[in-house]
């Protein structure tokens, strides 16, 4: 049985392999300054984003512990009921002297005369 | 004293031809062939310059080629693996459609046999029939020993008769 001529090429084929081969060297050469300088970018952009990671964990891990007073139990349930906060609560109005007047009077135990005696001294 | 780029040119002109058929021979395929040997090519050139001539010329570049063919067939493997399929039926087709091929019926049979061949047996038997390396050649490619290399190559061999036993191998 032969060897070769089982197989063949399409014609030229060897010439041009050559011409393609022996032009590697200059596509090499060829590399751009961005392509040079492009793993020292990756290296500095990996460090910075490891600094800044480290330097957010350092700074959490270094804060004293402080708690967290200024939620209260309205603001809690509108979080809990309304995650995405989009039921705006009204801003609640600091209540009138009238107001206060009216719901000391509907507690039964307090009367007109007492009001009347705390105010007098609250002025004088 | 040649340039690095002159004893590269000179590498092109005295083995392209040669690892393309070997490569060829492989790989079934000659598109893959001609992939296969760019990539051959520009590994050579990266070395080149950390060659120092400890082994000889052609002992390195055929070391290059060989290497690279083996791995791009592991590749092959495992991707044909990771789709359900087998790779020697890949290979098997390869050689029933390859438009370049121009042989007779026993040389196909001969080529669907080599496919079929373990990766490593299937290069030694290439290299000594095909690329007509002598086993010391082929052992300071491939590192193996000369005993070992005419014990893989006689197994081929005998697996390639046994294929090719139902066929008139004269024709």
């Amino acid at each position: 049985m032969t060897k070769r001529n089982d197989i063949s090429v399409p014609q030229g084929y060897f010439q041009d392999l050559e011409k393609r081969l022996g032009q590697i060297p200059r596509e090499k050469a060829r590399v751009t300054t961005f392509q040079k300088v492009s793993p020292w970018l990756a290296y500095a952009a990996s460090l910075a984003i490891l600094a800044a990671v480290g330097g957010f964990v350092f700074r959490k891990a270094a804060a004293p512990l402080q708690e967290d007073y200024s939620w209260d139990y309205v603001s809690y349930l509108s979080r809990s009921l309304d995650p995405d906060g989009i039921i705006e609560l009204e801003e609640t109005e600091e209540p009138s002297e009238e107001d206060i007047l009216n719901y000391l009077l509907a507690d039964n135990s307090i009367s007109v005369e007492l009001i009347a005696e705390a105010n007098y001294e609250k002025n004088y | 004293m040649e340039s690095l780029e002159q004893v590269f040119n000179n590498i092109v002109k005295d083995y392209s031809e040669r690892l393309y058929w070997h490569v060829r021979r492989m790989v079934n395929s000659h598109e893959d062939a001609d992939d296969l040997l760019q990539e051959i090519f520009l590994k050579i050139w990266t070395a080149l310059p950390t060659f120092r001539g400890e082994a000889q010329l052609y002992t390195w570049v055929w070391r290059i080629a060989t290497n690279e063919t083996l791995n791009h067939l592991r590749k092959e493997r495992v991707r044909a693996m990771l789709r359900m399929q087998s790779i020697d039926a890949e290979m098997e087709r390869r050689v029933e459609g390859d438009p370049f091929f121009n042989g007779t019926e026993a040389q196909r049979e001969l080529m669907k046999g080599l496919a079929k061949l373990p990766e490593k047996q299937r290069q030694v038997f290439v290299m000594r029939w095909w690329d007509e390396l002598s086993y010391e050649q082929i052992s300071a490619i491939t590192g193996t020993s000369v005993g070992a290399l005419k014990a893989s190559y006689h197994i081929a061999q005998e697996k390639l008769k046994l294929n090719l036993s139902n066929l008139d191998v004269s024709k």
